[in-house]
């Protein structure tokens, strides 16, 4: 590989990361290239020692996303972030996917049954409308009740929610700093 | 080497190296894989990451040959996530030492 074909390589994927930054990037392996020059290595030498300019790309965009959801951690920045990681490795498909489905998992029912209980007054109408004669006074203050019930899981929803988006980014973050490396076996 | 392995090792590497005085990227690169055998891109990533947590700072300066240099240095912070890495790798490699030490007496 020429020094052409490494930066192509290396550039494509940088694509999603702002101008600035690839920018800065590129320049960074500029230098290293110049450098191995006055030390009066080939184009080849250089690109064949720096390695995989697909995955060294992959890793500065797995970086930039868990830098982004630590900034804001929205669902949007979350999905990238999971994805970008994923693809640095095999092992994070089971060390990352596993973790995250199993929590969003537990955040989505958590919140489905919010919503179950604080509507399920509207639940004991729709079923008084379409069967009068099956109305009971007991439904309608137990949905009440459950109402009351959903409106306290929504509180701590909220607040479990955000405990563990924290806690997910922070292991995001920690995964990223223990998986992939550059030992060649890689 | 286990592949897990790597990337805290590599991160002290760099730390130990910027902790006598500051050097560039190439520089760093160089004198890590006269040791280790690594893919030297891996390095530059590893840099981004530390300098954006706040343990290095970078600054240009001119060379009598070449372009100018981007040099890292580490911050104070730096120094503090050096020695904690530091204490860690000492007492796992102690222990693993140790192990194989006892290993090679039960022999």
């Amino acid at each position: 590989m020429n020094k052409e074909q490494f930066f192509a390589k290396l550039n494509a994927p940088l694509k999603k990361l702002p101008a600035q930054e690839r920018e800065d990037i590129l320049q960074d392996f500029e230098e290293h290239f110049a450098m191995g020059f006055e030390e009066g290595k080939t184009e080849e030498q250089i690109a064949d020692s720096l390695g995989s300019p697909q995955q060294i790309a992959k890793d500065l965009v797995a970086t930039y996303h868990v830098e982004k959801v630590e900034e804001t951690a929205t669902t949007a920045n979350i999905f990238r972030a999971v994805w970008a990681l994923i693809g640095l490795g095999f092992f994070n498909l089971v060390i990352v996917l596993g973790p995250f489905i199993a929590l969003a998992a537990l955040i989505v029912s958590g919140w489905a049954v919010t919503v179950a209980f604080i509507g399920s007054p509207l639940l004991v109408m729709i079923n008084t409308v379409m069967y009068p004669e099956a109305f009971q006074f007991f439904d309608l203050f137990f949905s009440v009740g459950l109402t009351g019930l959903g409106l306290f899981i929504g509180v701590g929803m909220y607040f479990a929610t955000r405990a563990v988006t924290n806690g997910f980014v922070r292991y995001l973050k920690f995964n990223m700093r223990i998986v992939k490396g550059g030992m060649k076996d890689a | 080497m286990n592949v897990q392995f790597k990337k805290g090792v590599l991160e002290l590497c760099v730390l130990v190296l910027l902790d006598k005085k500051d050097r560039y990227g190439y520089e760093l690169v160089q004198k890590i894989s006269d040791q280790i055998d690594i893919s030297e891109g891996t390095v530059y990533p590893l840099l981004r990451r530390l300098t954006k947590e706040g343990y290095f700072t970078t600054y240009l300066k001119e060379s009598t040959e070449g372009p100018p240099r981007k040099y890292y240095k580490l911050t104070d912070n730096g120094r503090i996530y050096y020695q904690e890495l530091l204490q860690e790798w000492r007492e796992f490699t102690n222990g693993v030492n140790q192990l194989i030490k006892e290993g090679d007496l039960d022999e």
